[in-house]
């Protein structure tokens, strides 16, 4: 059996201070422990990619509406099959435009395939830091990054190059958070 | 006398010359020295307790630090989730499923994308605008004094095409749910490729 010693060095005859722990129950309390968070444990690892539907509510009468010029937004489109085109406008007013080849990368993950595009989030981290409104890590808002899409194309594509844009990040008061958020185009 | 002779009686039930025994005539010497007893090693096994214990720490530990409190978010069978590396960790909210041709708001029938397939074009889904317009004034009604998050998770299969994708995404935007979050699949964050680290 299992003890633990606390030698006291007291030979007056008093008890003994030596004590020892029962290892049965223990090891009962350990193996009810384990059963309980294997059939309780959760495997598959599911998570979440924002996205922002940015529908204007109705105006408050209560705010003064201030006149502000609109600020830069990515769109990034994936009309073409062969590349992207990253257009940063602000309103009407177009500042840059540049286009990025469409190279997926195949990742292969455990048996599943997953195409990804690393060249496109380089590329939009490097425009971001030229273009980027909200850099600083005081600015709790985030670059707005528009999604033009083919209605045709499947939802894995959607969100590989959601990915790509969400690879830049940015902190806010000491936080990792992503440089942009994402939107769909209406059209 | 009578005492002496029950003494006697007395050794002579207790010591035996010993008799027959079971596998002797098995002549492999093995054996023999495996039922005798004499000599052999013991055969009755005993487990360390020690690494016993350690063992078991390590893996109540180990689950201990991966246990989740949440649950497991329920995924139909025939959907498979696409999957991200910049991703944020699931919240309770209600659960738009697109699984095949049909539109499900937590498990419940919410409309069919065949219409907005053979129309080729964006539509608004009135069976799911009206169950989560009716969501969101059950909750109102539930929490009158806190602000509405308007957060909708959208479950989709990575085949569906993106007009169904924004469809669904405008009408829980219209029905006061603007803050949509797609589920997918965690891919481990391998490096810092492409991120513009500020």
């Amino acid at each position: 059996m299992g003890g633990v010693s606390v030698e006291g060095g007291n030979k007056s005859g008093r008890r003994t201070v030596d004590s020892e722990i029962n290892l049965i129950p223990m090891i009962d309390l350990f193996i009810v422990c384990l059963s309980f968070l294997l059939i309780t444990a959760v495997w598959s690892q599911m998570a979440r990619i924002n996205a922002n539907a940015q529908v204007p509510g109705p105006p408050r009468t209560d705010e003064e509406v201030e006149k502000a010029e609109p600020e830069k937004m990515l769109t990034v489109e994936m009309k073409q099959d062969d590349r992207f085109v990253l257009i940063w406008k602000s309103g009407a007013t177009v500042h840059a435009t540049s286009e990025v080849p469409r190279k997926g990368v195949p990742t292969d993950l455990g048996g599943v395939n997953v195409v990804r595009y690393p060249d496109l989030g380089k590329e939009i981290a490097k425009q971001w830091k030229e273009y980027g409104s909200h850099q600083n890590d005081n600015d709790r808002k985030q670059d707005q990054a528009i999604l033009s899409v083919d209605n045709r194309a499947p939802f894995s594509e959607i969100i590989a190059v959601i990915d790509a844009v969400y690879s830049p990040k940015r902190t806010f008061k000491g936080e990792e958070i992503t440089a942009f958020n994402v939107t769909f185009s209406a059209r | 006398m009578s005492a002496k002779k029950g003494h006697r009686h007395f050794h002579h039930e207790m010591i035996k010359a010993p008799g027959r025994r079971l596998m002797h005539a098995v002549p492999l010497k093995y054996v023999q020295k495996r039922i005798s007893g004499g000599g052999g090693k013991n055969v009755n096994a005993g487990l360390n307790l020690t690494s016993f214990i350690d063992f078991l720490i390590v893996v109540v530990v180990f689950l201990l630090m991966s246990f989740s409190a949440s649950g497991e978010v329920p995924v139909d069978k025939n959907t498979k989730l696409p999957n991200a590396e910049n991703t944020v960790s699931m919240l309770d909210a209600p659960i738009v499923a697109i699984s095949g041709t049909n539109i499900l708001v937590d498990g419940a029938p919410a409309g069919s994308t065949r219409p907005i397939e053979d129309s080729g074009r964006l539509q608004k889904i009135d069976d799911l605008h009206n169950i989560l317009k009716n969501k969101r004034e059950l909750w109102k009604q539930i929490h009158p004094k806190s602000t509405f998050p308007g957060v909708v998770v959208m479950q989709v299969d990575h085949r569906v095409p993106a007009l169904v994708v924004k469809s669904v995404f405008q009408t829980a935007a219209f029905a006061g749910y603007p803050n949509v979050s797609f589920m997918v699949g965690q891919i481990p964050k391998a490096d810092k490729a492409g991120g513009g680290e500020h």
